[in-house]
C-alpha cells in the first residue's frame, strides 16, 4: 500500500495502491478523494448520481479504480504511478456550459494576501474577468 | 465606473505570487492567483490576455477575447485600448455587447485538456522538488498543445527559460505559421 495524491479541487490524499498503471483505492476512501461517494444508486455527489451499472468498469476487485471513477463522472484525468499522483480536471461539462450556454463557471483562488475569493462574491454586479500574466 | 455596479477581477495565470505583487503595485480591484491553471481549463483560455463579460447574473456576455488594457503592445496588435473601453462603457451604463459577443468559442480537445492537467501535474511536481519529473509533465503537456501559450510559455519561467527569449520568438513563429489559434474572439 502507497500514498496516492490527488490534485483536484483541493489536494488529497488516500491510501491505495498501483496495479498496472491504475490507482486503486478502498472505496470508503472515495469521498474524501474525489467528493463522489459509491452507493447503491451509483456515484454520488450531492443530490447528483452517475449511474455505473454493476460497478464492473470502477471495480478491480474489492477496490476502486480512480481514473475509471472520473472517467464515469465525465473528469479528465493524468496520472502518474512514479510519482503517486493522479490530476483530476474539472467536469467537462462545466466548461461546455461556459462555451455552449454561457453560464461563467464560478472558481475560487486566492488573492496576494492569501484570502480565499470567488467569482459567485461578486454576483449581482457586471464583471470584466482578466485573465493576465507575468510571462 | 465602480459605483456603476461593474468591477474588474483580475487573475494572473502565473506561479510567483511576488512577481505578481509588482504588476498589481496601486490596484484596488482583486487580483488572484492561479497557479494551477484552472481557469485556462473551465473557461477554455488559451493565451493572455484573455478577458470575459459576465453580467450580474452570472451569464457570459461575451465570451473570451484577446484584449489589452493598454497601448503597450498595439505595434503588435494594430488595435488600441480604448475601442473595448468604450465598449464595455456602453455595456454597463446600458446593455449594449458589440456583435461579436455572440462569437461562439470552440471548445479544448481532449489533448488541449490532457495538456493543462500535465502542466497541473508538473507545477505539483516542481514545488516538491522533483524537478525530472516536472521537466517530463511539461513536456508531456508541450506535446499534446505544442500552440498553447497557457501551456508552453506559461512553462518557460518555471523552466529556467525566458518567456521573452528564444524559445517564445519559436512559439511564436510556429503559432503565426498556425494561423494564430485562439480560443477566443480576436477584434480586428
Amino acid at each position: 500500500m502507497t500514498t496516492i495524491t490527488i490534485l483536484g479541487d483541493e489536494v488529497a490524499t488516500a491510501t491505495g495502491e498501483w496495479v498496472d498503471g491504475r490507482p486503486l483505492i478502498e472505496p470508503d476512501a472515495l469521498s474524501a478523494a474525489v467528493g463522489w461517494s459509491l452507493k447503491p444508486e451509483g456515484l454520488c455527489r450531492g443530490d447528483q448520481c452517475v449511474l455505473v451499472g454493476d460497478g464492473s468498469a470502477i471495480r478491480v476487485g474489492d477496490k476502486l479504480d480512480l481514473a475509471a471513477v472520473a472517467n464515469a463522472v465525465d473528469q479528465p484525468t493524468v496520472v502518474d504511478p512514479g510519482a503517486s499522483v493522479v490530476v483530476l480536471g474539472q467536469p467537462n461539462a462545466t466548461r461546455q456550459a461556459a462555451l455552449r450556454d454561457r453560464q461563467a463557471p464560478d472558481f475560487t483562488l486566492v488573492d496576494l494576501d492569501g484570502a480565499e475569493r470567488s467569482l459567485s462574491d461578486y454576483a449581482g454586479k457586471k464583471r470584466l474577468l482578466v485573465a493576465f500574466s507575468n510571462w | 465606473m465602480a459605483d456603476d455596479g461593474f468591477m474588474v477581477i483580475a487573475v494572473a495565470i502565473d506561479e510567483a505570487v511576488d512577481d505578481v505583487r509588482v504588476l498589481a503595485d496601486g490596484i484596488t480591484y482583486p487580483v488572484l492567483m492561479d497557479p494551477d491553471h484552472i481557469l485556462t481549463e473551465t473557461y477554455a483560455i488559451s493565451n493572455v490576455p484573455a478577458v470575459v463579460w459576465i453580467d450580474e447574473q452570472g451569464r457570459i456576455a461575451r465570451p473570451n477575447a484577446s484584449e489589452f488594457g493598454s497601448d503597450m503592445f498595439s505595434e503588435f496588435t494594430g488595435r488600441t485600448c480604448q475601442g473595448h473601453f468604450d465598449q464595455i462603457r456602453a455595456w454597463v451604463h446600458d446593455g449594449v455587447v458589440p456583435d461579436d459577443a455572440d462569437s461562439e468559442i470552440a471548445d479544448l480537445s481532449d489533448d488541449e485538456v490532457a495538456a493543462r492537467l500535465h502542466f497541473r501535474l508538473a507545477a505539483h511536481l516542481r514545488r516538491a522538488g522533483n524537478e525530472e519529473g516536472a521537466a517530463r509533465h511539461f513536456d508531456a503537456a508541450a506535446k499534446l498543445a505544442p500552440l498553447d501559450f497557457t501551456v508552453v510559455r506559461a512553462a518557460m519561467p518555471l523552466r529556467g527559460e525566458s518567456p521573452f527569449g528564444e524559445e517564445f520568438f519559436k512559439l511564436l513563429e510556429e503559432y503565426q505559421a498556425a494561423g494564430s489559434p485562439f480560443h477566443g474572439i480576436t477584434p480586428a
